[in-house]
């Protein structure tokens, strides 16, 4: 205890007591009468509120320093001042609206007490072992010694030496290692090594000639320079920046119901696929991230980074704007504690944190950093220079076409207008008057929550599509032809700038960052944690924004910030061994793991600091040591069982588990088809490129990423989980996109050798190779037992029936029709359904609805109780809708045919076009006429990319209730939009298709038959199935999951 | 606002190895590759009969002015504005100002308890005895997004566990061939926001509810890919097996390379079990009939309500079905013809589910939960529809050991906001809990540093529910 706050102590037992007393007598005198008096009061009155079970307004009462700090309302008490402390005027109840405790005023006696004990100074005493000592800012002795918010210490690597050690790390390790009597492993093999690097580095498998190239390499130093080239290939960023998409919670997508595709956002996982492969210094990229606007604005390479601001999920139309934009602040404010300073901040928002030295305050400073923050949807990403020359020219346009524009706008105003009141009204008076209110006299707040409201207004107005929506047909009709007129200046259009999806301030002046509390409101200026460093930091703003985070950035990458140095320094470690120094990378508070090297954890982050903050030389450092080194394949001894099982203190290499991307690269990259365009917008998961560059929608993930444990983006994830589930097992086995690359590489593969080679990077053993042939002995002899069963190809002269053997047939087809097709048929219906089912005349399409694999279509004619009437053509579509969701779409014709009746039947499909056109002409009926229908159909695309084959009579998966129940004569599909001079009623004068069936053509092997006594149609090669199969299992091995 | 009581495990593993009980527990930790040494210790559990929910989730938001919460003066007052009285709310629509829309319902007492409940429900009314209807529900989403996502997982965001995942991480399953958490939807639309509804958030893979189809196959990727046939996947696994065996066989301490060969042979075995959970020929036509599986518009909610108690009896911790998937229950306008078509469809099956449960003695364990993600205003919108309300509306619970035949909580006079014993969906989550035996504030899970609950640090179980003698531990 300090002896200053002994003084009125000392007057009470003056006062009280004889007046010859040592110090130690008056703090016996002291601590007695905290025992006996004041403990009892506290431990009876307020502990079941507010101690270490329950804390109630954020306060505890078990010990001074938790009285100190106080609360939701501030401190406790002040020591020597009992008429400006809180409990004493919560105990009088003085404020009707605080009263403590709640549900009985207390004794005066009792009240006297505490009265009595702050007036002394509110003495604390306990044992010397427990003592804790408040400092400045309310801080325990005990919190700012905690040894994360110590300043990175300059250490010495031990003198550890013998010749396992190859570098400093290993020193440290060596150590600690040394003490608890736990030995090294041996080093890894070369074949370890090199799946171990390439995996780690590039997140791919070796090649069969770079393993090759590297086992039998003679030189010295051969690892160093594997490290050194794999580092310097781009490969390596597309790896690593997935490390940091996961912190930074990247996503493709708003996340939210309509979960609208954010297009614009790529660019910025280029920006840290560069970054990586540029080796840019981590200072530059965390400033560039958090200020790249106030840092560079001209500079799109930059600016790009602040979409890191933009992350946090969004809904479109969520009436309550400030509502989303508080969700906003908090998920930015929470992100940049946990991924730059390792702390999780969630806790303080509500209340001081209860187990680290964070101040509810210091949330709301980290916070105000944030506030000035404005989503802009105006800018574009190109240069100033760029965008000069796009905007000289698009006054060029914009002069030429000025008359055309203001006729299209008179005739649109008035139906745009009512769309936008009709939203706008929906919001809450105050943000109305902010949408009205010019851009130049709005404040930031204003700016922030009126742009808010103005994107969904823009959707509104986008809405608003007056070939459709314009109410006379004149006016529609008067639309479209200055809309041709229009088209007429297209050449004078300059091709649109690509958006920025970027952030900047609203404005110079920040809007209010307001901490709510039982006192009422208190504005918070932007800070730093107050136990780290209480100034208020140095702001300069600019003519356009407050500066803030760029104050911000400046402190997180001061070369003497203890915070954020470790943090990034323990997250490649963490990468790179599976498990950080610190095992809970983005929470290094004492809710987190303790370190368990924090000399080395100092001697790297000090290292890295001074040489610049490159990543790339810490990977060298790291990778280049016998620690990282060693071999994975070791079991506990004995000791290691005991003292160290989950291997800490690093007695071996960490075993692994491939991650998701990892894996569905690895597969691709075995099967030969792993296509290594990079950079640009993102493809679908089921394409053949690095799953870096697959599509990330945060609804509708890639189902094999998400079962291996993808992070969906809505959090910072500083660690991947590792899981085993029944439905993981279930795709692997049953999905189509492993058996794809299964069947790739087996039909690529001579024999065993090569099966292991590929997958595994080696051959097999003795043992293994047994297993597998007698694997493959088996399967081909019971595939070929199978074989005489397959159906008779031959057209039946009933045509197609359920129950029967000829009940669909599936066409082998190379090409697909795309979304620009036409079908063709001769057919005659015998029977619709009695109910509501379809008869399905052909598909493309297994009839889900709920994945990718499910894009397609089917012709279908209604049955007796449909609602689109009975005996109506109709199509059924599923494919990607604009937002880049699944979506589905009955298109009807409204033309019923009859059954009995032989028809010619043309459907045409146009995604460009926006139609399906659908032609009928009765040939049993000499002369009749030809009906037609074109209807509209929405912005469905990629049809043709489900994982089903076209299907005549039925669709790709045997549903009764989907049968064709009658003769299709002749079908062919034509890719494009068939002329009319192109079709014929004759089928035997089809000349051209992706296929074409005639029922009286000989048998095909283009067509199979199935039916109520056949399978699935079995391949062809007994040989080539057994392969495929052996494939997949390797492919699901352990062996290949596995970097053990 | 303020945290409360809670242990933290020393870490996630141990925690694992501890939560739950019974074999189910033990199952999961098994899958996530954590080695079950010790015998798991049961959670502190109160006296629950409760083994398994189902939840009856119409999608789009049910009107509860028409159906279960009886108002009088909504048609005193219809036309009118909202009196001054009533503080102005913010609603999705912006419909604060519209004139109130009237009740065109006939309203009945029903049962020994004299429960109101309009003719939109005449089977379920039948059943009114064994309701414990709730009237002071909210939520704080307004909109569908927001709503569904907190009714299922307490937050308007995704990210967190899906209330599913928290039942089966603290129960585990009871039968290690199905998933613990099944999802069945009313027609191939997707619910609003997609899978996350039901995901495991930032909990393992493994606490995910898994989507069933209520015809074809049950369980994507549970059919073998085409021309495999169950013999071949056999040799498949055996080969897999002997393959991953040889390999494990020197790296013991790598517990989850084990559970991944088990995973597999779970994943078989699922093959084998799923489709005769679904398979419904041994179902008497009585029994299809009692569930409204004869008549066209009852036939597919029945269905899947008879697929529920069959999941129950299987040992399914947690079912949900969802009735209008994709908001078809919302009705901004023209709600007379919408609701009538919605609450038809699903009145006679959730009817023959509670008898059916009955009769089998089941109600008691099970936990029926009816609701939506929110209700609707007494405000009218566009003339004839109603506004979402997320302020006041009702849920009703039966079974499970809920004390049936009483309302709970009210409303308002006009419906609009819960004034009495107000349950936010953070109270309702810890409530379920409660009558699942698990004391929320004890069922925690740690991430990144912060010791996770459904309710973040929030909700109060509401024990009323369970009637005298039941109240406390």
């Amino acid at each position: 205890m300090n002896p200053p706050r002994l003084t009125p102590l000392l007057l009470w037992i003056a006062a009280t007591a004889t007046p010859a007393l040592a110090v130690d007598d008056v703090q016996r005198a002291a601590a007695a009468f905290f025992e006996n008096e004041v403990r009892p009061v506290l431990v009876k009155r307020c502990h079941e509120c507010h101690s270490n079970t329950k804390q109630k307004g954020g306060l505890r009462v078990d010990h001074i320093g938790y009285l100190k700090t106080g609360g939701d309302t501030g401190p406790a008490l002040v020591p020597g001042k009992p008429e400006e402390s809180a409990l004493i005027e919560a105990v009088h109840y003085a404020n009707a609206d605080f009263q403590m405790p709640p549900k009985q005023k207390l004794p005066d006696a009792e009240i006297a007490i505490l009265e009595q004990w702050i007036k002394m100074g509110a003495p604390w005493p306990e044992d010397a072992s427990k003592q804790v000592v408040v400092t400045e800012g309310g801080f325990t002795e005990e919190q700012r010694n905690y040894w994360f918010f110590q300043p990175v210490a300059k250490v010495s690597p031990p003198q550890v030496g013998g010749r396992w050690v190859r570098n400093d790390i290993d020193r440290f390790i060596e150590q600690k290692r040394a003490a608890l009597k736990l030995t090294p492993a041996a080093e890894a093999d070369r074949h370890e090594l090199v799946r171990r690097v390439y995996f780690d580095l590039h997140g791919l498998p070796p090649t069969q000639n770079q393993i090759d190239t590297f086992v039998n390499a003679k030189e010295p130093l051969v690892y160093e320079k594997l490290v050194d080239e794999l580092l310097a290939s781009p490969r390596y960023g597309e790896r690593w920046a997935q490390h940091w998409l996961d912190l930074v919670r990247y996503a493709e997508s708003d996340g939210y119901n309509q979960d609208a595709y954010r297009s614009f956002v790529w660019p910025y996982r280029d920006y840290v696929i560069q970054s990586f492969n540029d080796d840019k210094p981590y200072d530059h990229f965390v400033r560039e991230q958090l200020a790249g606007d106030e840092i560079a604005p001209d500079d799109p390479k930059v600016m790009i980074a602040t979409a890191f601001l933009r992350h946090p999920v969004y809904e479109y139309n969520l009436r309550d704007v400030r509502g989303q934009w508080d969700l906003i602040l908090t998920d930015l404010t929470d992100t940049a504690g946990e991924l730059f300073l390792g702390l999780s901040m969630g806790c303080a928002r509500c209340h001081n944190h209860k187990f680290d030295p964070i101040l509810q305050k210091d949330y709301y400073r980290l916070r105000a950093f944030f506030t000035p923050v404005h989503w802009r949807d105006d800018l574009k990403l190109v240069t100033p220079a760029e965008k000069q020359a796009f905007d000289e020219q698009q006054a060029k346009w914009e002069a030429a076409t000025a008359a055309i524009r203001t006729k299209m706008d008179a005739l649109t105003k008035p139906g745009i207008d009512r769309v936008v009141e009709t939203w706008r009204v929906s919001f809450s008076e105050d943000l109305q008057a902010m949408t009205f209110k010019p851009a130049d006299q709005r404040d930031a707040l204003e700016k922030q929550l009126g742009g808010l409201c103005e994107r969904q207004l823009e959707f509104a107005r986008a809405s608003f599509d007056p070939t459709k929506n314009l109410k006379t047909d004149q006016a529609k009709a008067e639309y479209k032809a200055l809309k041709e007129e229009l088209n007429q200046f297209q050449h004078l259009k300059p091709k649109p700038l690509p958006e920025a999806f970027v952030a900047t301030d609203a404005g110079p002046a920040a809007p209010a960052n307001l901490l709510s509390t039982r006192k009422g409101d208190q504005e918070i200026a932007p800070g730093f944690l107050a136990i780290v460093d209480p100034n208020p930091p140095k702001i300069t703003p600019t003519t356009t924004s407050t500066g803030r985070r760029t104050a911000l950035a400046d402190w997180i990458t001061r070369p003497d910030n203890q915070l954020s140095t470790r943090v990034i320094v323990n997250r490649v470690w963490q990468y790179h061994f599976g498990r950080g120094m610190v095992a809970s990378a983005s929470e290094f508070g004492t809710l987190g793991e303790k370190p368990s090297h924090p000399e080395l954890l100092d001697f790297l982050t000090a290292k890295f600091v001074a040489g610049g903050w490159h990543l790339k030389a810490l990977h060298r450092e790291i990778m280049l040591s016998a620690t990282y080194r060693q071999t994975a394949r070791r079991e506990p001894d004995a000791t290691a069982a005991k003292v160290d099982p989950s291997n800490v203190y690093l007695w071996r290499f960490n075993p692994r588990r491939l991650d998701a991307e990892q894996v569905r690269d690895a597969m691709l990259a075995v099967s030969g088809e792993l296509d290594l365009t990079a950079g640009g917008p993102s493809g679908d998961g089921n394409g053949t490129r690095r799953s870096v560059y697959t599509r990330k929608k945060r609804n509708s993930p890639n189902d094999l990423l998400l079962a291996l444990d993808m992070p969906a983006g809505f959090t910072s994830i500083a660690e991947r989980q590792s899981t085993t589930t029944p439905t993981q097992a279930l795709q692997l086995l049953n999905g189509d996109w492993l058996l794809a690359r299964a069947r790739k590489l087996a039909s690529q593969v001579k024999g065993l050798d090569d099966v292991w080679l590929a997958v595994l990077g080696r051959r097999p053993t003795d043992q293994e190779r047994a297993t597998a042939e007698a694997f493959l002995k088996k399967r081909i002899g019971m595939a070929e037992a199978a074989l005489p069963a397959t159906a008779e190809n031959a057209a039946p002269a009933t045509g197609f029936h359920f129950n029967s053997p000829h009940e669909r047939l599936l066409v082998r087809s190379n090409e697909k029709e795309g979304d620009e097709f036409t079908v063709e048929a001769n057919v005659k219906l015998d029977s619709v359904d009695v109910n509501a089912e379809l008869r399905t005349l052909v598909s493309h399409w297994d009839g889900g609805k709920a994945s990718l694999e499910s894009f397609g279509w089917s012709i279908d004619v209604t049955g007796q109780k449909s609602r689109y009437k009975p005996r109506n053509i109709l199509m059924q579509l599923v494919g990607e809708d604009e937002n880049a969701n699944i979506g589905y779409q009955v298109v009807a014709s409204d033309i019923h045919i009859e059954v009995g009746r032989r028809y010619h039947l043309v459907v045409r499909v146009s995604s460009t076009r926006h139609s399906v056109t659908f032609t009928v002409r009765d040939l049993d009926t000499p002369g009749a006429a030809v009906q037609s229908a074109v209807v509209p159909l929405d912005g469905l695309s990629n049809l043709s990319r489900g994982a089903s084959p076209v299907i005549l009579g039925g669709l790709n998966k045997r549903t009764p209730t989907r049968q064709w129940d009658g003769q299709i004569e002749a079908l062919r599909i034509v890719a494009g939009h068939a002329d009319d001079s192109a079709l014929n009623t004759d089928a035997e004068k089809w000349n051209a298709g992706l296929f074409i069936w005639r029922a009286a053509d000989p048998p095909n092997s283009q067509f199979t038959w199935s039916g109520a006594d056949t399978g699935a149609p079995q391949e062809n090669d007994p040989l080539l199935k057994a392969m495929t199969g052996l494939c997949q299992v390797l492919l699901s091995s352990n062996q290949f999951f596995y970097l053990h | 606002m303020s945290c409360h009581r809670y242990d933290l495990p020393a870490s996630r593993r141990d925690f694992l190895q501890t939560a739950g009980g019974g074999f189910g527990a033990v199952a999961l930790a098994a899958l996530m590759g954590e080695q079950a040494q010790a015998a798991p210790v049961r959670l502190p559990q109160r006296m629950a009969r409760t083994k398994s929910v189902i939840f009856l989730f119409m999608e789009g938001g049910p009107s509860h002015l028409d159906t279960f919460d009886y108002k009088p003066l909504l048609n005193k007052l219809a036309g009118q504005s909202l009196p001054a009285s009533f503080k102005t709310p913010l609603t999705a629509a912006g419909e604060a100002k519209s004139p109130l829309l009237e009740c065109k319902r006939t309203w009945k007492q029903h049962g020994q308890g004299g429960l109101w409940i309009s003719d939109w429900f005449p089977q379920v009314a039948g059943h009114a005895d064994d309701l414990a209807v709730i009237r002071s529900c909210a939520s704080s989403g307004i909109n569908h997004a927001g709503g569904v996502c907190s009714m299922n997982t307490g937050s308007l965001f995704g990210g967190r566990p899906s209330l599913g995942a928290w039942a089966s991480y603290g129960l585990g399953t009871e039968n290690r061939n199905l998933p613990a958490f099944v999802v069945i939807k009313d027609s191939e639309a997707s619910v609003v926001n997609g899978v996350r509804n039901w995901g495991n958030g930032f909990m393992p893979a493994v606490y995910q509810g898994v989507e069933f189809h209520s015809d074809g196959t049950p369980i994507k990727y549970l059919d073998n890919p085409k021309g495999v046939d169950r013999r071949e996947q056999r040799d498949k696994l055996d080969l897999l097996g002997a393959l991953d065996r040889d390999f494990n066989a020197n790296r013991a301490s790598n517990t989850e390379l084990d559970a991944r060969i088990q995973g597999f042979e779970l994943a078989y075995q699922m093959q084998a079990e799923a489709p005769g959970a679904v398979d419904l020929s041994g179902e008497t036509e009585l029994t299809k009939k009692l569930y409204g599986m004869d008549h066209a518009a009852t036939a597919t909610f029945g269905r899947n309500c008879l697929l529920a108690r069959r999941l129950v009896e299987s040992g399914v911790r947690f079912v949900q079905l969802y009735s209008g998937a994709g908001s078809k229950w919302d009705s901004h306008n023209g709600i007379e013809a919408k609701h009538s078509q919605l609450c038809h469809s699903v009145d006679k099956p959730i009817a023959g589910l509670l008898t059916d449960l009955k009769s089998r003695g089941l109600l008691e364990e099970t936990l029926v939960i009816w609701g939506g993600e929110f209700g609707r205003t007494p405000m009218s919108e566009k003339g004839d529809g109603r506004d979402h309300n997320p302020t006041g509306f009702t849920m009703w619970m039966a079974g499970g050991g809920v004390h049936g035949g009483q309302t709970y909580g009210s409303t308002d006079d006009l419906g609009l906001y819960a004034v009495e014993d107000r349950l936010h969906v953070h109270d309702i989550h810890s409530t379920i809990l409660h009558l699942l035996g698990i004391d929320h504030t004890r069922l925690i899970y740690p991430h990144m540093g912060r010791p996770e609950r459904i309710d973040q640090n929030e909700g109060h179980p509401f024990t009323k529910l369970l009637g005298a003698g039941f109240t406390q531990s």
